[in-house]
């Protein structure tokens, strides 16, 4: 199982009986086999509750499930994939750069005033991610996208990370994050560097940047 | 440092794939795009600049020639992350030779390096860049940005070389530049072949094409 990546932009996965995979509705381009694509109204897993949660957190980007024996290509929109293999740790990401997830993974939405109460509320305005963000725990692969290359940086404890809020894709591990502010008197008149937000992710576990400060 | 005067503190540019600038700091300064950085760990600071030279002369020019790239300071210890829009990154390496650059096309170049402004003529009109266009000068590195990734080509004595305007990213060395235009009857009654306008090169240097077009007046013709 996993995906294997085919191109920058292209992964294939295998479907296998019995396992479930999720994917963006619609990102499907090309399959062989015997897969059977069904729209899930729920947006994901879990009942009825998590799916008014996501349409509540607007986390709901339209899911299919992926079912059956065969293999299938997904992409979308030409934007650059990156597979990231979980292994009991929690992924978090924006729920419209998801392209598919394996079904061992548990999905949930996590509120972002959860970490940092109402500084994380405005962090997630801020970053335009905002008030949610989707989790996704457990063993397994993800397909996120994201505009250019990403690439990775560790986090370590010693070495916390600063990211600017439009390049940051998704961390996982053991992570914290809070809005730094570099605002001084240049910004107010105008004449800000630019660089007055940024992120910080501090603890340990890895960030995925990418090249690019243009949102999906 | 303090031991050997010669041995100086410079930041060292690599690049992370071809579409992200990484640049280890410590304690000196780059000059970088306003807005460019993705990431950074350890201490940064940053610090507004404004491109076209120092001082007042570099205001009045800035002004007078459109060409105000706003550019960042960038200083402290760590590594510093920079990518902008996803363009290819290209690193070019001056020894007291200066290279011309649009603006745009500027990603980060050393502290120690002097950026100026100088008058293109017919050329910059012709790549819808307006009259004017940057140069960067002295010893250290710089980034460019390329629309794809961009070729080196050599121009030498014997070989003069002609570049279509829009497709120019910048040119180093001891390079004189006219501009060519093959404007005929056929293109002025609409039936040109869209290639009216080059620029040529000669002498000894290095010009820097990308495989993309920007759209130019040049392009329509």
């Amino acid at each position: 199982m996993g995906f294997r990546e085919i191109n920058s932009r292209m992964v294939e996965a295998t479907v296998v009986p019995g396992q479930k995979l999720f994917s963006q509705r619609g990102a499907m381009l090309a399959y062989k086999g015997d897969v059977s694509f069904t729209p899930n109204m729920a947006g994901g897993q879990g009942g009825i509750m998590s799916m008014i949660g996501r349409r509540v957190a607007n986390e709901d980007t339209p899911l299919m499930a992926v079912e059956g024996s065969g293999t299938v290509l997904f992409g979308h929109g030409g934007h650059h994939v990156q597979v990231i293999n979980l292994s009991g740790d929690t992924l978090c990401v924006e729920a419209d750069r998801l392209l598919a997830f394996e079904g061992t993974l548990q999905q949930g939405t996590m509120f972002l005033g959860s970490q940092g109460g109402v500084m994380g509320m405005v962090r997630g305005q801020i970053s335009g991610q905002g008030l949610f963000t989707t989790t996704l725990k457990g063993h397994g692969a993800v397909a996120v996208m994201a505009h250019g290359g990403v690439f990775e940086i560790p986090i370590t404890p010693q070495r916390p990370v600063h990211v600017d809020p439009q390049a940051y894709v998704a961390h996982h591990g053991d992570v914290r994050n809070k809005l730094s502010t570099a605002l001084g008197w240049r910004d107010m008149v105008g004449r800000g560097s630019g660089e007055a937000f940024q992120l910080e992710l501090s603890g340990s576990g890895a960030v995925y940047v990418q090249a690019s400060e243009e949102k999906l | 440092m303090g031991t050997a005067g010669y041995l100086r503190c410079v930041a060292m540019f690599r690049l992370q794939g071809s579409k992200v600038l990484a640049v280890d700091m410590t304690g000196d300064a780059v000059k970088a795009k306003n807005g460019s950085m993705v990431a950074y760990d350890g201490q940064m600071a940053f610090k507004k600049m404004s491109g076209g030279g120092e001082g007042l002369r570099g205001m009045v020019t800035r002004r007078l020639t459109g060409e105000q790239m706003t550019v960042m300071e960038v200083k402290g210890h760590g590594t510093c992350w920079f990518a902008d829009r996803a363009s290819e990154i290209n690193l070019v390496n001056l020894q007291g030779d200066k290279l011309y650059v649009e603006s745009s096309n500027l990603l980060a170049t050393d502290a120690g390096l002097r950026t100026g402004t100088s008058f293109t003529g017919m050329r910059g009109a012709s790549q819808g860049n307006g009259l004017f266009t940057t140069t960067v000068e002295g010893h250290g590195q710089a980034a460019i940005m390329s629309d794809g990734p961009a070729v080196v080509l050599r121009v030498s004595s014997q070989y003069p070389l002609t570049v279509d305007p829009g497709a120019y990213v910048a040119h180093q060395g001891n390079l004189r530049q006219s501009f060519q235009s093959g404007v005929t009857f056929r293109t002025l009654m609409g039936e040109g072949g869209g290639e009216a306008f080059q620029i040529r090169f000669e002498g000894d240097g290095l010009v820097y094409v990308q495989p993309s077009e920007r759209n130019t007046i040049a392009g329509d013709v």
